[in-house]
């Protein structure tokens, strides 16, 4: 029997690497702009190198040489679909070194979320997170009694439905705390392929054709207490989760570091006042263990040890930048400090996300890219 | 593309990455300095790697790009000159 050595990687199987901080090093071979738009990224910085594909089929020799790796490391190639990396890969095994093709390339990453329980699943409650690291992005299925609910998907909705099947559940509800201007909703494709109800607020003129419940209340959900609670700020019609009265779905109204910027409106003062009221009284009423459950993060550094991204009430009250300001005037000025400008894609994406606006696969694809520009603050 | 007339043509259609730049570097290398060769591509990718590629490459240099829809598809058109 011969023992075929391991020659591809997943996006799955790359990102647990790089949160475990495995050895391993990444040779991106796109052309360098599209490096520059972003690269895969986990828990602990590993070494990155952009040589694009296209110098090894100009000059193989050169190109080899600028490899800065041994014949040690683990190389993991990677390019925008997986061709390009798999050749590359090929001339560098043949010249000695140890490769791994990342299979689909950055396409495969843009659309792979990690997924982690949040606490112990019981028949109860479940809380599971689902990472998209290329978004830094964050969504959520909260279930009970074999019912669940998703917030908010974003625009690959397999995995959802792949894990609700896995554990047995049924997609009853689907939501979005707010219309998203940095990303694709998964919300009405999820919920119209499970029948499901969709939250989402009521007041910003969605024109899809499914019902949409937007109101504050509860949500039923097996023996879970589901409340949906208005927490305007970041977008008017924002709203966040109670569950069970210990976890907190935000949406984009508090991250672990930051808040949501209430400037990606055009109405930076009256927004930033509605959220300086959702965070200092609406958000007043719950306990410093209550704990916040983001719809993105700034960074890697958030994650915690068990690989997932939260923080209790207490320590977001403690040191998230956006939560120190002592008055409304105080806060407006953090927020005005801060402001920059917002991508140009944005009230594009959000037209796409109230059904106002329908384009084809390929510009969804290309709205789509790019990280999220969402905190107020950026702690990088 | 207008003022350029080319030597030979690369249809390069339904091939994906690294498959354009390969074929045309060896189509290339059989031209004359001075030549021109056109590539007809599929894969939206294949412009601005063309770009890069033309920008390291010593036999290559790249006069033009256009984009034709052709019955319900983008075609993307690469003019390449042997130098």
């Amino acid at each position: 029997m011969s023992i075929t050595q391991l020659s591809e990687i997943t996006a799955t199987e790359l990102y647990a690497r790089l949160n475990r901080g495995e050895d391993v090093v990444i040779l991106d071979v796109r052309n360098e702009d599209e490096f520059k738009l972003g690269a895969v990224e986990g828990r602990h910085a590993v070494p990155q190198t952009n040589i694009p594909y296209f110098d090894f089929i100009e000059d193989e020799d050169a190109a080899l040489a600028k490899v800065p790796y041994t014949r040690d490391q683990e190389i993991v190639v990677v390019c925008a679909k997986g061709g390009s990396s798999e050749f590359v890969s090929e001339l560098l095994r043949e010249a000695g070194y140890r490769t791994l093709n990342l299979i689909g390339g950055m396409r495969d990453w843009k659309d792979f979320y990690a997924i982690e329980d949040l606490i112990p699943p019981t028949d109860d409650l479940q809380l599971v997170q689902f990472n998209r690291p290329a978004k830094a992005s964050l969504s959520y299925l909260v279930a009970s009694k074999g019912e669940a609910l998703v917030v908010d998907p974003n625009r690959n909705i397999q995995p959802y439905l792949t894990e609700a099947e896995r554990r047995g559940l049924t997609i009853r509800h689907v939501m979005d705390t707010h219309v998203h201007a940095d990303y694709i909703s998964g919300g009405v494709a999820l919920a119209k392929a499970t029948s499901a109800t969709y939250h989402l607020s009521g007041s910003c003129g969605f024109e899809g054709d499914l019902s949409t419940d937007g109101q504050p209340g509860m949500i039923p959900l097996g023996s879970a207490t589901v409340r949906k609670i208005a927490t305007p700020g970041h977008t008017p019609g924002s709203m966040s989760l109670l569950v069970n009265d210990t976890h907190l779905l935000t949406g984009d109204t508090v991250f672990v570091r930051s808040v949501g910027r209430p400037d990606l409106g055009g109405q930076a003062e009256p927004w930033a006042k509605q959220l300086y009221h959702t965070l200092t009284v609406t958000l007043a009423e719950l306990s410093d263990e209550t704990v916040v459950l983001p719809s993105h993060y700034s960074c890697h550094k958030e994650m915690r040890d068990d690989f997932t991204i939260a923080g209790t009430l207490g320590e977001i009250r403690r040191h998230n930048d956006g939560m120190q300001a002592q008055s409304e005037e105080e806060f407006i000025a953090y927020i005005q400090r801060n402001m920059r400008p917002s991508p140009e894609s944005y009230a594009r994406i959000r037209q796409v996300n109230l059904a106002v606006l329908r384009v084809d696969e390929a510009e969804l694809s290309e709205l789509d890219l790019g990280k999220n520009e969402c905190a107020a603050s950026q702690n990088r | 593309m207008a003022n350029v007339t080319e030597t030979k043509t690369l249809d390069a259609q339904g091939l994906k990455c690294p498959m354009p730049i390969v074929k045309a570097k060896k189509e290339l290398d059989t031209l004359s300095a001075g030549e021109i060769l056109k590539v007809v591509a599929t894969d939206k990718g294949s412009v601005l790697d063309f770009q890069g590629w033309a920008k390291t490459a010593k036999t290559a240099k790249l006069l033009g790009q256009e984009t034709l829809s052709e019955g319900g598809r983008e075609l993307y058109v690469h003019y390449i000159e042997r130098v």
